[in-house]
């Protein structure tokens, strides 16, 4: 037992490690956000903030439109990630579950989608969601993520479902339950870190897209928080990288507290080991 | 009184034969059914950008014919144009080692850090989880300008690191952007750092779904920890490794944002072109759009190429079961 | 749970929805209204200029509005290629002025000879700027404002190492510069900072030294950074970065880092770029900054500045092309761009020319080949690579100036 507790101590250490390193760059960007202006472009770079300052997030909230395109974000984002899930989800039973003609080409089809190299297909979506007048629209951007995220999540979905011993399935409906019921009491939480994964890619991926937010939006008031950050490195004069450090600081705060609340998911799913064997 | 017998009598397997006929039946349309919300979206979407840009890739097309709607038909020349350019050979093959080598880091490191998941404190697992989610939730035009600090020529902490910290040589002023390698090297850094979170997480899902029991057991049995991950894990986790290794090969070898950004406009040059970026220049910067999708088109076949035989287990699985 | 799961759909049905009518119904009421795309540097610079023309031109036509979209230097050219594409430009935007030339080859924009009258100056526009708007004898782009480069020094170590005046010829400078760093020692310190790569500085002596980039010659281009005079003015750049800057930045283009932030940073004593630099140096040197034009190895004449600056020009699928031209009227009328250069830019027209450092460097500057595939060149980096090359040592000054050349005639020609 004294190994065991040593030997967690020790992979404790490691895990303490990496997070210091991989997170260091992000413990830059948020110790920028709090350095005064004359530490940020010092000759010497401080580790530290030594006298910090709430002024840059002060001057990124007052910026114009800051509030409008958080809102912007959050509602692209939360309904790409539901619509992703529940359009992928039915679509990763369909092809995990059933046999029918088409199924092949289907497969060939989401897989061919996404490698498609997004660059080349920014003026042809621009001319087409012109053509339907979804330009300058967050219903336009809503649409084109989907496009872009649900081919990855009904793979992911499938994979996971595949996953899951038929035998399981058929016990639950022995029971007299029916398929969608058979699901619900005992598959679903399998599927819960598969969902999470799905869900938290979904959401980061419409959270952060850039190319495409910028072409489809023009209107100041429309814009994604990820074209209103670029504002801020776009003009030839001098740059705020306080501000712009500070408000990035300040949007990573929703994908935070949406991952905490999925996490908790995964939690659940491995508890019920009532599953198992 | 008839259907409480009709109810009784349902649940008995020998009327199951009338509830398979009802049952197959709809099966049949069932499928469809599903898929239709996601054809629907995709392909009213993306039907016509692809048939644009097959279209335009025969097509002599720049900025005057972009304001009269209209390309002139050029046959193939765009393809045995595109295809005669040594920049496009250089490019690919410096596309394909940049691709060979972000893949096999982001999966090694990735698969390292979902193991470790598995090893630590649940309290660690949650502030690695928690310290992951925020790289990836990094934008990347924020990453980039982070990546552009930290290795300032004049002030970056970088150079400050390795020569006042590290020790390992005069660092002071370095430009890290001089030659096409460096600058490669590090849009390899910011690529695989931002790449990692999700890889770790995705694998550590997928290794929840490893059965303790049979890990336990083969330890009991005096098994070696490379021979329970090789017999026992990698099995079980192989659906997921096999679509992140697929999505990592197409993600990188197309990645455009990081290295353009990264590198800057300033210092793009066909010695430092990767095919992203080489599809940028050629097609949007320079307007010919023709040849834009021209390398598009090429793109894809050249990435089906690339993943085909992970694509193809990754079928061949699902259809197993 | 499937009823969970309707729901769930249900929410998301009604969020798009929602999402959707609030823009449908935001469009609805902007019937008639233009839209002008002008930079973020009018957003950040000078709103308020923005805010009067604005009013000016609602108040003369009742029921329109004006939305202004700010756009970023680096991608606002794919962004209006793709509303070409899409049928969907702005009314009005503001374009670099070496990004002109290949818009209107293409005909992109809308013939505005005819309504010159109505901008205010137009007869005494600067001829390097109204050059840049006009195409095969029309006139596409109006001036909007310029800027020169000037030399923004630290007027404390020049004082230190006794130069009281600012020098008159470049060998004066020369010799201040390499003054002042043996005076100042610090590691790291680079009397004259300015990027390796800065090819507006390079050029300035290419052309002070009678050479050019490229002419036309039967119709045809043909680059000629290899002749003689140019390789002389390439060879003094090269004896004058040597003499004044530190190694370190012979591969820098100067946005990363920014002059000014180096110059903040105490480890500069001056820099040559474009006037409005000398609102970044810095609190601590704030009091110590100035300005002085950046002398020409002829004694007595300004070294030739680039000559940056924007037009406006009415893209030609525009459908309120009457509209647009008299919003152009009223933001660079006499007061605007008045205000404009009180802000430290150069304003359209002689007439309105004060004496300030940026106005007095503008008298002798110099423009690129005003050829439809320029900006090719620009995108190509064909010019920082060359000095790269240079600035390295890696190729002579001969050797790499004939590469930049030929690959200059190659790409201007349409290759």
């Amino acid at each position: 037992m004294s190994t065991r507790s040593a030997g967690r101590l020790g992979w404790n250490l490691v895990g303490i490690a990496v997070f210091v390193v991989m997170v260091f760059p992000v413990y830059w960007m948020i110790s920028t956000a709090f350095k005064a202006d004359d530490q940020i472009n010092s000759a010497n770079p401080a580790w530290v903030p030594t006298h910090p300052t709430l002024q840059h997030f002060r001057d990124a909230i007052a910026r114009p439109y800051f509030w409008r395109s958080v809102e912007n974000s959050l509602i692209i984002v939360s309904v790409v990630v539901v619509l992703a899930i529940a359009l992928s989800f039915l679509a990763a039973v369909a092809l995990s579950k059933y046999r029918f003609t088409g199924r092949g080409l289907f497969i060939v089809a989401i897989i061919g989608i996404q490698m498609l190299p997004a660059a080349g297909l920014i003026i042809p979506l621009y001319v087409v969601l012109a053509k339907y007048r979804q330009v300058n629209t967050l219903t336009g951007v809503i649409i084109t993520y989907l496009v872009f995220v649900v081919p990855f999540c009904v793979w992911t979905l499938r994979g996971f479902l595949i996953g899951i011993p038929k035998d399981l399935e058929e016990a639950a409906m022995v029971d007299g339950s029916t398929r969608l019921g058979a699901f619900a009491k005992i598959l679903m939480p399998l599927m819960a870190p598969g969902l999470v994964a799905t869900s938290v890619f979904a959401f980061i991926t419409a959270w952060n897209e850039y190319i495409f937010a910028r072409t489809l939006l023009n209107d100041q008031s429309k814009q994604t928080i990820t074209v209103w950050l670029s504002a801020f490195l776009g003009t030839s004069r001098q740059t705020d990288y306080g501000a712009l450090m500070a408000a990035s600081s300040l949007i990573a705060i929703p994908v935070i507290l949406f991952f905490l609340f999925v996490q908790k998911r995964i939690a659940f799913g491995l508890t019920s080991g009532a599953v198992r064997g | 009184m008839p259907s409480a017998l009709g109810t009784a009598a349902a649940t008995a397997p020998g009327l199951s034969r009338r509830r398979l006929t009802r049952r197959r039946v709809g099966n049949a349309v069932v499928p469809y059914l599903l898929l239709l919300p996601v054809v629907l979206v995709i392909g009213a979407t993306l039907g016509y950008p692809i048939y644009n840009l097959i279209r335009l890739s025969g097509q002599k097309y720049d900025l005057f014919a972009l304001l009269q709607h209209h390309g002139t038909s050029v046959g193939l020349k765009n393809y045995s144009s595109v295809l005669h350019d040594a920049v496009f050979w250089h490019t690919l093959l410096r596309t394909v080692v940049f691709t060979v080598v972000n893949v096999g880091l982001t999966l090694t490191l990735g698969m390292l850090m979902a193991l470790l998941f598995v090893k630590v404190s649940t309290w660690v697992r949650v502030l690695l989880s928690a310290g992951l989610v925020l790289v990836w939730a990094t934008p990347p035009v924020v990453a980039v300008q982070i990546w552009l600090w930290m290795t300032n020529s004049q002030n970056g902490i970088l150079n400050s690191f390795l020569t006042d910290v590290l020790h390992v040589g005069d660092y002071f002023q370095h430009d890290w952007f001089v030659t096409p390698f460096s600058q490669l090297a590090m849009v390899t850094t910011l690529v695989v750092w931002g790449a990692i979170p999700f890889v770790t997480i995705t694998l550590y899902a997928a290794l929840t779904q490893v059965p303790r029991e049979l890990v336990e057991a083969a330890e009991i049995d005096g098994a070696t920890a490379w021979r329970v991950f090789r017999d026992i894990t990698v099995p079980v986790i192989m659906p997921a490794l096999l679509i992140l290794t697929s999505l990592s090969i197409i993600w990188d070898f197309g990645v455009f944002t990081q290295a353009y950004l990264l590198i800057g406009a300033g210092h793009i040059i066909p010695q430092n072109y990767l095919m992203g970026i080489y599809l940028f220049q050629e097609g949007y910067v320079r307007t010919d759009f023709g040849r834009g999708a021209t390398i598009s088109i090429l793109m894809l076949l050249i990435v089906a190429a690339m993943s085909v035989v992970y694509v193809r287990r990754m079928v061949r699985l699902g259809d197993a079961t | 749970m499937r009823t969970r799961v309707i729901a769930v759909l249900g929410i998301a049905v009604l969020l798009g929805v929602v999402a959707a009518t609030a823009q449908a119904g935001g469009q609805r009421v902007a019937a008639n209204k233009l839209t002008v795309w002008l930079q973020v540097d009018a957003q950040s610079g000078w709103p308020d200029v923005v805010a009067a023309a604005n009013q000016q031109f609602q108040q003369a036509n009742p029921g329109w509005t004006v939305d202004v979209q700010y756009q970023n230097w680096s991608d606002h050219l794919q962004k209006f290629d793709a509303t070409i594409a899409g049928n969907s430009t702005p009314d009005v935007i503001e374009m670099g002025n070496t990004e002109m030339t290949k818009y209107m080859a293409a005909g992109a924009f809308a013939d505005l000879t005819a309504a010159k009258g109505t901008f205010q100056n137009s007869a005494n526009w600067l001829s390097g700027l109204a050059k840049s708007g006009q195409y095969g004898g029309k006139t596409y782009g109006i001036p909007y404002y310029a800027g020169s480069r000037v030399i923004t020094y630290r007027s404390d170590l020049f004082q230190k190492a006794g130069i009281k005046q600012p020098p008159t010829s470049l060998a004066q400078f020369e010799a201040a510069m390499v003054k002042i760093g043996k005076q100042n020692k610090v590691k790291g310190f680079s009397p004259l900072y300015v990027g390796g790569q800065d090819w507006y500085t390079a050029l300035s002596f290419v052309f002070d030294y009678g050479g050019s980039i490229a002419q036309q010659v039967s119709g045809k281009w043909k680059g000629t950074l290899a002749s003689p005079k140019s390789i002389a003015g390439l060879t003094a750049f090269k004896t004058f970065f040597q003499l004044t800057q530190s190694k370190s930045t012979a591969t820098l283009d100067g946005t990363n880092p920014f002059p000014y932030t180096v110059f903040s940073q105490g480890r500069t004593s001056a820099n040559y770029g474009p006037a409005w630099y000398s609102c970044c140096t810095g609190a601590k040197y704030k009091t110590v900054t100035q300005q002085f034009v950046m002398p020409s190895h002829t004694k007595g004449l300004p070294m030739p500045g680039f000559l940056g600056g924007s037009d406006l020009a009415v893209p030609v699928q525009s459908n309120n092309k009457a509209q647009a031209t008299q919003w152009l009227a009223d933001f660079t009328n006499t007061v605007n761009e008045k205000a404009l250069q009180a802000k430290g830019n150069i304003p359209n027209a002689t007439n309105l020319l004060g004496s300030s450092v940026n106005e007095r460097a503008a008298a002798r500057s110099w423009f690129v080949p005003q050829a439809k595939h320029w900006v090719d060149v620009e995108n190509g980096n064909i010019l920082k690579t060359m000095l790269s090359q240079i600035l390295t040592g890696k190729l002579t000054v001969k050797q790499a100036a004939t590469v930049a050349s030929d690959n200059i005639t190659q790409t201007l020609n349409g290759a």
